[in-house]
């Protein structure tokens, strides 16, 4: 079995940084996996601009401010694997990557997750009705655009104000879609005020405070829900042909279920908690990177 | 006009096992779905419990095919390579109303012969299912119960009846239904159909698809139920299936921890409503039973809510139906009205016994050549590493995880699609994919790639359900 000092599951900013704190400590015998066939993790879809501010002193987008951590990375001897899931971890110190190219076992010493967080979606919300075509999950839905350049419907209700909700009204808009309303049960957007001025003010989109979706209809494809005023319990149907809900993120942290804590376990940036800036996951996981190389030292 | 021996009508869970048990004999068969695809109705959406056979009377048909059903269905599933859990199940009452009904049941099912069934203490109930609220005064254990996908059981008929050389018609609706000579005529929105022996398992319209012919004695009256699920991960879940017999007399709550280790819970009652759409009410009262009986259950475990239709009998004057209605309008004809649970568990026998009436009907001898055995879709889940190994020397796309929820690679997806998925959801019927807690919202894309690449069409033509439920480009120009 192959051995390593350090194991970091996740390529996106926070593994990048830690890889590369570690490695400036001192960690050479180090793997950085991920899934993907790119490093950047959820950066290359977020072509807007807005990252780096503390890090780099720049406004740049995510795929410019990924490739400022990819160019940092190159410089040391970090071994990435790319196209390699990471299956499961053991108590016994050991990894099972999955690739095309086989299966492999992986013993470490030490294991960052930076495996970054998923999306909660619809099935989880109390919301009845159907569950026809048409409903994307905000993060998805900014993929299938980036990246795909695929398009998803033309009258867009969005649920949820946070910044990813609010990011996805401003796209949808470029796009020359029509962005009906962004529901928000609370009585203020959930987002940054610098992305509510930039997605919702500048582009006129309606937000509805106090309500939310509580009816999905369609039977093939999306047609329309039920909207509920929380305040008056008032009732309205609105048509709409997609359904983009941005209601959560959740660290995701399944490799670590069952393992407890032990100590040679640690979680980075959003794996660890949700980071509304990517400087600020990339800070966390930098300073976790440098910190294992000084415990290890002891 | 295409000449069969017989034409299964309707390929849920009965028409497939339908298919399949006919061709233990030396028959032609076709079997019709309206479909692009085989279980897509009520065979989608239930409880998906192999029930142990006490709930009804015993000496009845219903009875003696749900016990036979259950003895076998080890023996069936191992055919059909298809997982079944044997969990066993607890029915728990709180008070003197549930406990009648549960002595009830327990007598019942000594006289049908159900194995094992033991009348447990509110104790020993607990001993056994930590998860259950403190107050349980009686429970009747069965350990002969257990759980099976639904769809993954029919879609394994489906392959094996096809496998055996039963010809499958998907996409073709039954129009109308003629006798003609000795034979039945079949129309379709496609072909013309002639066959000398006719079973109609339309589900929820098997009582409109023999008024095509002939009406019935009884109608379907749907009734919808909402159910919820849960992660594989929600706290203080049951490792038995649970049935709660309330004490006011109303309707209870099951739940049943899946195959696929997710926790099923419902569902509700809602009369007279027919289409596959949750209410919040509904809803609301999955929750509330699953707080008195399994009070520590982590609810916001959440990942899906769903709507299930039941196709009740019912006799044109009111009247309620209680056995299996198997009417047999005409010679050679056969309808299944009606089948509502335990319709799953008696799948086969049910088939087996249409297939006996007709083969008797048409004089048939027995297929020799027939094979009951069908190998499903390797699964990486679940293997060791030196199989997992071995799996991707053979095939890289066993090392490529699409659904990593569910752990499902690339393999199983390109299998299911070459298998006859030809939608997100069929994937789903036979993989898994997108089940899992983000339900789909990291790997459909790949899957809508994927059916495009295998199918020859534009990813925009991909449906999530059939025709009408375009994924991407969507959305109709709003006038
Ligand atoms: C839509 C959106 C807009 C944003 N806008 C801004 C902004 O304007 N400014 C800003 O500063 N921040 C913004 N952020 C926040 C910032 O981008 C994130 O906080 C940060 O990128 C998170 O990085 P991460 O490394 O923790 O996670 P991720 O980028 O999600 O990386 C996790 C990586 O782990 C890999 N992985 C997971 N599990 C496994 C496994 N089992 N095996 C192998 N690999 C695995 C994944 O493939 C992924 O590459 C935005 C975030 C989003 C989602
Ligand atoms: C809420 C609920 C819970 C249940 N729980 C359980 C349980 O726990 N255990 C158990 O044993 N049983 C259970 N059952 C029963 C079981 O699900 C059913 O008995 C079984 O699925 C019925 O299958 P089917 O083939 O009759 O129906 P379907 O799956 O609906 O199949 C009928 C098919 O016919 C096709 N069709 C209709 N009209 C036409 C036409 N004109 N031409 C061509 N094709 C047509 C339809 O498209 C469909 O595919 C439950 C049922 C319900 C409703």
């Amino acid at each position: 079995m192959k051995r390593c000092e350090l194991l970091i599951v996740g390529a996106g900013v926070a593994g990048m940084a830690a890889a590369v704190a570690a490695w400036d400590s001192g960690c050479r015998n180090l793997v950085l996996a991920d899934r993907a066939d790119r490093s950047g993790g959820i950066l290359p879809q977020c072509i807007h601009e807005g990252f780096g501010l503390s890090a780099f002193g720049a406004e740049l987008t995510g795929p410019d401010y990924a490739d400022r951590w990819a160019a940092a990375l190159k410089r040391t001897g970090v071994q990435l694997l790319l196209n390699t899931e990471v299956l499961s971890v053991t108590e016994t110190k050991t990894a099972i990557l999955s690739s095309r190219e086989g299966l492999g076992e992986l013993g470490f010493e030490r294991l960052i997750l930076a495996t970054g967080c998923r999306e909660r979606a619809v099935g989880s919300l109390p919301i009845a009705g159907t569950r026809p075509a048409g409903i994307f999950t905000a993060g998805q839905a900014q993929a299938l655009i980036n990246l795909r350049h695929q398009s998803l419907g033309r009258n867009i209700l969005i649920l949820g104000s946070g910044d990813l909700g609010m990011i996805m009204a401003r796209r949808f808009t470029l796009e020359g879609k029509r962005v009906i309303a962004v529901v928000e049960q609370n009585d203020h957007y959930g987002g940054m005020a610098r992305n509510h001025h930039r997605c919702i003010e500048q582009y006129h989109i309606p937000m509805l405070y106090r309500s939310t979706v509580s009816e999905i209809h369609g039977v093939g494809r999306i047609c329309g829900v039920t909207l509920t005023q929380l305040d008056s319990g008032r009732r309205e149907y609105i048509s709409c042909d997609t359904l983009i809900t941005a209601v959560g993120l959740i660290p995701e942290r399944e490799l670590a279920r069952g393992l407890g804590d032990p100590d040679w376990l640690y979680l980075a940036g959003n794996c660890h908690r949700i980071h509304q800036v990517a400087d600020s996951a990339a800070a966390e996981a930098e300073a976790i990177g440098k910190r294992i190389m000084q415990e290890g030292q002891r | 006009m295409e000449t069969y021996d017989v034409v299964v009508i309707g390929g849920g869970l009965l028409g497939c096992f339908a298919a399949r048990n006919l061709r233990r004999w030396d028959l032609s068969v076709a079997l019709l779905e309206a479909r692009e695809d085989v279980c897509t109705g009520v065979s989608r959406a239930n409880t998906a419990i192999v029930y142990p056979g006490y709930d009804h009377k015993p000496g009845t048909l219903k009875t003696e095919m749900t016990v036979r059903a259950n003895a076998r269905f080890d023996t069936l599933c191992r055919e059909l390579d298809v997982p079944f859990k044997r969990c066993g199940s607890l029915m728990v009452g709180f008070g003197a109303q549930a406990e009648a009904v549960l002595r009830r049941k327990y007598e019942n099912g000594l006289a049908a012969g159900v194995p094992g069934l033991r009348l447990l203490s509110g104790a020993e109930a607990l001993a056994l299912e930590p998860a259950l609220a403190p107050g349980v005064t009686l429970a009747l254990y069965a350990p002969s119960a257990g759980t099976v996908n639904p769809w993954a059981l029919g879609v394994a008929a489906f392959e094996n009846a096809v496998d055996n050389g039963a010809q499958p018609w998907l996409n073709t609706a039954v129009r109308g239904i003629r006798a003609e000579g000795g034979s039945y005529v079949v129309g379709t929105d496609r072909e013309t159909f002639s066959c000398r022996a006719l079973i109609n398992c339309a589900g929820l319209s098997a009582d409109r698809v023999q008024a095509l012919f002939r009406a019935p004695d009884v109608r379907i009256v749907p009734s919808a139920g909402d159910y919820l699920v849960l992660d594989q991960t929600a706290a203080n879940a049951p490792g038995h299936i649970i049935q709660y017999e309330p004490e006011d007399g109303g309707k209870g709550l099951t739940a049943v921890p899946t195959v696929e280790g997710s926790l099923l819970l419902g569902p509700s009652e809602r009369e007279n409503e027919t289409d596959f759409a949750t209410t919040l009410p509904g809803l609301d009262f999955v929750r509330e039973r699953a707080g008195r009986v399994l009070p520590r259950l982590a609810l916001e475990e959440t990942i899906r809510s769903f709507a299930a239709v039941r196709p009740n009998p019912q006799r044109f004057d009111g009247g309620s139906v209680g056995g299996f209605v198997i009417d047999n309008p005409a010679p050679g004809f056969w309808s299944l009205i009606g089948i509502k649970t335990p319709g799953l568990t008696c799948a086969d026998e049910l088939g087996r016994h249409v297939a006996e009436h007709a083969a008797a009907y048409l004089q048939a001898e027995r297929n020799m050549a027939f094979s009951p055995q069908r190998t499903g879709i390797k699964k990486a889940h679940g293997m060791s590493c030196e199989q997992r190994r071995a799996a991707i020397a053979d095939d890289p796309d066993y090392g490529e995880v699409l659904c990593r929820c569910e752990d499902i690679t690339r393999a199983e997806v390109l299998q299911a699609i070459r298998r006859g998925a030809v939608t997100v959801d069929g994937i789903k019927r036979r993989t898994g994919a997108t089940m899992g807690r983000c339900q789909g919202s990291r790997c459909q894309q790949r899957l809508v790639q994927l059916l495009a690449q295998e199918g020859n069409i534009p990813a925009c033509a991909v449906t999530k359900d059939g025709r009408g439920s375009e994924i991407l480009g969507g959305g109709h120009e709003t006038v």
